[in-house]
């Protein structure tokens, strides 16, 4: 922690940059944290609690995090993705953002409290986590941490649906789906989820209605899983954000199967590897055209 | 969820087809000029490539009311774009792998490849796509969506 | 308020008998924004033209729907009608009610229901059109000729006639392609050479012609009309513009073993070298992988490197220090003129294909292809036109000619016929006979392909007059017995098999694209088929185009083409230019993309997936001046309309007109009546 703290004094009192981006505690729990004066650099912390993905204030598309300056941002290894996607996608420049990775042994589902990191309380994309040592990184501080607790479980209950028939994981789905109140967070949250003007707000034509209905609700999340293929970080947030509980990470996750299983590609931060989507070889599989 | 027989023969599914102009279209031209005789289900919508197929076509197909959706273009290596094909098959292997996933019945969504030369092809991938809707019914599901049904 | 005109043909009996046209026309007219729907018999005839410029006049119409044939018929003719009538065209679709449904449904009220549907799908995407101005672009009026055979030649020799700087690019130091290794040629056996060379010195001494040998494309961007294309001009390690061609240099060169690329391995060459006599320009070049000078250097010799050549020459023409360099010149359009190579049997193939273990993959002594021949039964060749069967300069005295070796094979992986060979083939067997009059040629033959004017008569003479034993069948094995060949073959026609003792063997290999194609198309954005030959952009129609404006196909870069072949391409693509430079400026359709610089998030999904390289990348300022962000820009000359961007977009802040996310979502929206 105190590597940390001193590295975002320098950065800041060096003028280096204008914010460093971290977590600090808050009244329930971890919290984003914007340092903008040296001196408050003692408030940075990083703990099991630290879940969120602060690469979403890197997005150009927050001008008020671009009044702060040049920024440091404290990434965790999953995190570290995120800004190699905003890289990659010409959003970042890589001389504009100093990023300071953290070693990580697994993060809270939810960063409120003090319980310790278990099997029960880990997220649930951590568990056999290979991205925990971040690479895209001016500075990695920290030791070197523990396995998190626990052991995956997505794949099983992704299997479980793939053996259910199709009406059956229909009415899965749209269980879920119809407590979807469009409130947005999972996008609003999602630090690949840049757009000036998301396909859901367009209006001329409105291809996905906007209002919390099933039809609606449908075409967003599948549109919302298409365009992160390839794409997402399995950061975890959009699921964390939603007030309702749908089980995003679990979509996410197939599509992460799917581009790893059709097109090699899996989530990276090194930004020079080229997203699947916007790419083709030859010989992709096609044998679901006749 | 297939339909008894006497079902099947009064329904008549409606489905939208996605083509490119350049194969599809075009071997549909042909598959017209050779006088093949094709269920009257499909309807056709021209796309220049199927480059230009978005996603957001199908779904808002479905939610109109299509009972089955037909995505086709230039074989690979035939596009008269050079690439728009391979572009479309890895955007929608991915979305059709999803929708899969979301409950869709795989029948209900047909990918094809057929060249300007191909209206024979064209007829087969169009009468499969129409028995293949029939046999699944109306997609009420979908359209339950809208609090509607067929 | 929408005002939509509806015209429903008949096209005689054409649609008229499976589709109720009044239905169609009386069911439309009941729709929003439809304020006239008639149906004629013939809306394509004048009188139906006629109806539909008077009702554009009349009822004020804002667009207009044409149900009838395929828009691949008659969209043009109703765009011209529209605009003639003061209607933008680009407001005028049609909706095929005939290949799509009448002739394809027998049903009358099915069919009828399917018209009408197809029919109010496109009136509901023409109340979204907007009109659309056709883009203008200039031209420059030079063209840029790859390849400096004899398709290359004609192309550059009939552009330069008419008027247009031509720049012609060829890898090699010498234009002259295969044609200038070729001794005779069919069906007339006069001299390859004979009729090659005058055409390659005027292409040397045209005004209008720069030729650029030993030079390669390295770059290609821009568009029709307007295309920048980067040359690499190879070190010749000889000053062009100080030789004089003397050919002292060669007599001087120690290194005096190098196998002859001209006379394919056949004869030896000096490392400072003219390919041939003959040869255009008549300037040397520097074989480095072969110079004594430069192996010395490589080695880190300092001193005494041989500089042989150096001495030699008298006007101080050799340059050790010469580079490449590159130009950067702009044309017009392109001709692609890359031509062939030889397939060979060897065990080391491309991707794809596989070699001929039946036949020793190429280790038996005295087993040739045909250009070998070619070079063999040339006065100018390795052997001075003897006959000589290269592993001891015997004459052969039976020789066996096999066809189809690769060609026509899907297991070695080329399912094409290579088109030439069996007239080349006869050819061979006639200058074999005129040369070793007691020899006897065997040719193993799957089928006699000599369908151009006077090739069959040739085929028959090589048979009738020259006899050649022509043998219906493939050769299975061949292999060496002491110094005779052993071709084990099956005679088809007398169902029996066949062993024939051959002193050599002349294997017609399969033509394929020359290697680095792929490069080529890459570099154009011109597709290629799964052989890599350039694509057509119309197989009947098109047949010298390519799918990218301004870029043009002649000879065997598209398919195995025999001289008469290239040049008529070579032609047809030089008049095809020809008429584009006629025009100052260029007319091009707007269906292209357009990206809404407010929307755009500067992604650049776009840019990745355009085949064109359309994409360019601008940046947005706010008023002051500071850096907003950059975003993608679609530059409309490039843009060749196939939106793959759009559906690509995530935002969707790209449109293409003519196509756009409000008029497809129209269609779609009107599924449901």
């Amino acid at each position: 922690m105190k590597e940390l703290q001193e590295l975002a004094r320098t950065l800041l009192s060096s003028g280096t940059v204008g914010v460093v981006i971290g977590w600090e505690e808050g009244p329930r729990g971890a919290r984003p944290a914007f340092i903008t004066d040296a001196a408050d650099s003692s408030r940075l912390i990083f703990d099991h609690r630290c879940t969120h993905n602060l690469a979403t204030y890197l997005s150009p598309r927050r001008p008020h995090m671009a009044r702060l300056g040049k920024a440091a941002i404290v990434v965790k290894g999953c995190d570290a993705r995120a800004v190699a996607g905003l890289l990659r996608e010409t959003q970042v420049k890589r001389e504009d953002v100093v990023i300071i990775g953290v070693r990580c042994g697994g993060v809270a589902a939810d960063p409120a409290g003090a319980k310790p990191l278990t099997a029960e309380t880990v997220a649930e994309r951590c568990p056999g986590c290979t991205a925990r040592e971040p690479h895209l990184a001016d500075h990695v501080v920290g030791e070197a941490q523990p396995e998190p607790p626990g052991a995956p479980t997505r794949d099983a209950r992704i299997a479980e649906l793939d053996a259910m028939s199709a009406p059956k994981r229909w009415a899965f789905w749209q269980a879920e789906f119809a407590r979807c109140i469009r409130c947005n967070a999972c996008r609003e949250v999602c630090p690949m989820c840049f757009c000036e003007r998301c396909v859901g707000d367009k209006t001329e034509p409105q291809w996905l209605e906007s209002s919390p209905h099933p039809r609606g609700n449908f075409a967003w999340h599948v549109t919302r899983a298409l365009h992160q293929a390839g794409r997402c970080v399995d950061c975890g947030e959009c699921q964390r954000a939603c007030p309702a509980d749908i089980p995003l990470g679990l979509l996410n996750r197939k599509i992460a199967g799917i581009v790893a299983d059709r097109f090699d590609y899996r989530a990276t931060d090194d930004p020079t590897v080229p997203a699947p989507i916007g790419a083709f070889s030859m010989s992709d599989r096609q044998e679901f055209i006749l | 969820m297939a339909l008894p027989a006497e079902k099947i023969e009064a329904f008549e599914p409606r489905i939208t087809a996605f083509v490119c102009n350049w194969c599809t279209y075009t071997g549909a031209d042909l598959a017209g000029t050779s006088r093949l005789q094709m269920d009257p289900n499909v309807r056709i919508i021209r796309l220049p490539c199927t480059g230009r197929i978005d996603p957001l076509f199908v779904i808002k197909a479905f939610e109109r009311g299509a009972d089955g959706v037909i995505v086709s273009g230039c074989h690979p290596a035939d596009c008269h774009y050079t690439s728009g094909n391979y572009h479309a098959r890895r955007r929608f292997a991915v979305f059709n792998e999803i929708l899969g996933f979301l409950g869709v019945e795989p029948e209900r969504l047909t990918f094809s490849w057929v060249s300007a030369s191909e209206g024979q092809k064209w007829r087969e991938v169009v009468n499969d796509a129409t028995a293949r809707a029939r046999r699944l019914g109306p997609f009420d599901a979908f359209r339950a969506l809208a609090g509607r049904s067929a | 308020m929408a005002r939509i005109g509806v015209f429903v043909c008949h096209c005689g009996e054409n649609i008229g008998r499976t589709v109720d046209c009044a239905r169609v026309a009386e069911e439309l007219g009941k729709l929003p924004g439809v304020a006239h729907a008639i149906d004629y018999k013939y809306m394509c005839s004048d009188p139906g033209q006629a109806l539909i410029k008077q009702a554009i006049a009349e009822k004020k119409l804002t667009g207009v729907v044409v149900a009838a044939c395929s828009p691949h018929m008659h969209e043009k003719t109703f765009r011209r009608a529209c605009g003639s009538a003061g209607l933008n065209p680009f407001l005028c679709e049609m909706a095929n009610v005939r290949e799509h449904c009448s002739w394809i449904h027998e049903d009358r009220d099915a069919a009828t229901d399917k018209a009408v549907d197809l029919a109010r799908f496109i009136v509901e995407k023409v109340k979204r059109n907007v009109p659309l101005e056709t883009i203008r672009i200039p031209v420059t009026k030079r063209a840029l000729v790859i390849g400096g055979g004899i398709a290359g030649i004609q192309a550059a020799l009939d552009l330069a006639d008419g008027g247009a700087e031509v720049i012609l690019v060829e890898k090699e130091p010498s234009i002259g392609g295969h044609m200038s290794q070729l001794s005779e040629t069919f069906p007339t056996l006069d001299c390859s050479q004979c009729i090659l060379t005058p055409r390659m010195v005027e292409v040397y001494q045209h005004p209008n012609i720069k030729l650029m040998a030993y030079s390669e494309v390295a770059e290609v961007g821009g568009y029709i009309g307007n295309f920048d294309v980067k040359i690499r001009q190879k070190a010749r390690y000889v000053d062009a513009a100080n030789c004089n061609g003397c050919g002292a240099c060669q007599k001087a060169c120690i290194v005096r073993k190098v196998p002859s690329e001209f006379d394919e391995k056949l004869g030896k060459r000096t490392a400072i070298y003219v390919p041939f006599p003959q040869a255009v320009p008549n300037i040397p070049v520097i074989d480095r992988a072969s110079c004594a000078y430069f192996k010395a250097k490589a080695k880190g010799v300092k001193k005494d490197a041989c500089g042989k050549c150096k001495e030699a020459c008298s006007k101080g023409a050799i340059d050790y220090e010469q580079a490449d360099t590159f130009v950067t010149e702009k044309v017009g359009a392109i001709v692609v003129a890359t031509g062939y190579t030889l397939y060979s049997i060897g065990k080391d193939q491309p991707e794809g294909l596989r070699g001929y273990g039946e036949y020793g993959y190429g280790t038996i002594p005295d087993v040739i292809d045909g250009l070998q021949f070619e070079r063999l039964a040339s006065a100018s060749g390795p052997t001075a036109g003897k006959i000589l069967r290269p592993s001891d300069g015997k004459e052969p005295k039976r020789i066996v000619f096999l066809q189809c070796v690769g060609s026509r094979d899907p297991a070695k992986g080329i399912e094409y016929c290579s088109k030439i060979c069996c007239m080349y083939v006869a050819k061979h067997t006639m200058l074999y006979r005129h040369k070793v009059h007691d020899g006897q040629a065997t040719v193993f033959y799957m089928d006699i392909r000599a369908n151009g004017k006077g090739y069959d008569e040739f085929v028959r003479r090589a048979i009738e007059e020259d006899g050649a034993r022509y043998v219906r069948g493939r050769v299975s094995r061949m292999y060496r017995d002491g110094e005779t060949i052993k071709v084990q073959g099956f005679d088809t026609l007398s169902g029996e098999p066949v062993v024939i003792d051959a002193d050599m063997v002349v294997l017609a290999t399969a033509i394929r694209p020359q290697p680095g194609i792929e490069q080529l198309a890459q570099k154009l954005s011109a597709s290629y088929d799964a052989h890599g030959f350039f694509n057509e952009a119309h197989p009947k129609l098109r047949p010298v185009e390519t799918n990218t404006a301004g870029v043009y196909l002649a000879g065997a870069c598209q398919a195995p083409r025999d001289i008469p072949d290239s040049v008529a391409m070579a032609s047809a693509a030089a008049a095809k230019i020809l008429g584009l430079f006629s025009k100052a400026e260029l007319e091009r359709e707007p269906t292209v993309a357009k990206v809404d610089a407010a929307l755009c998030a500067g992604c650049f999904h776009c840019e990745r997936v355009c085949p064109y390289g359309a994409i360019t990348r601008i940046e947005v300022r706010d008023r002051k001046g500071n850096l907003v962000k950059i975003v993608a820009e679609v530059n409309p000359g490039v843009c060749q309309g196939c939106g793959t961007c759009q559906a690509t977009c995530p935002s969707k802040s790209v449109e293409l007109q003519g196509f756009t996310d409000e008029q497809i979502w129209s269609e779609i929206n009107a599924l449901l009546a």
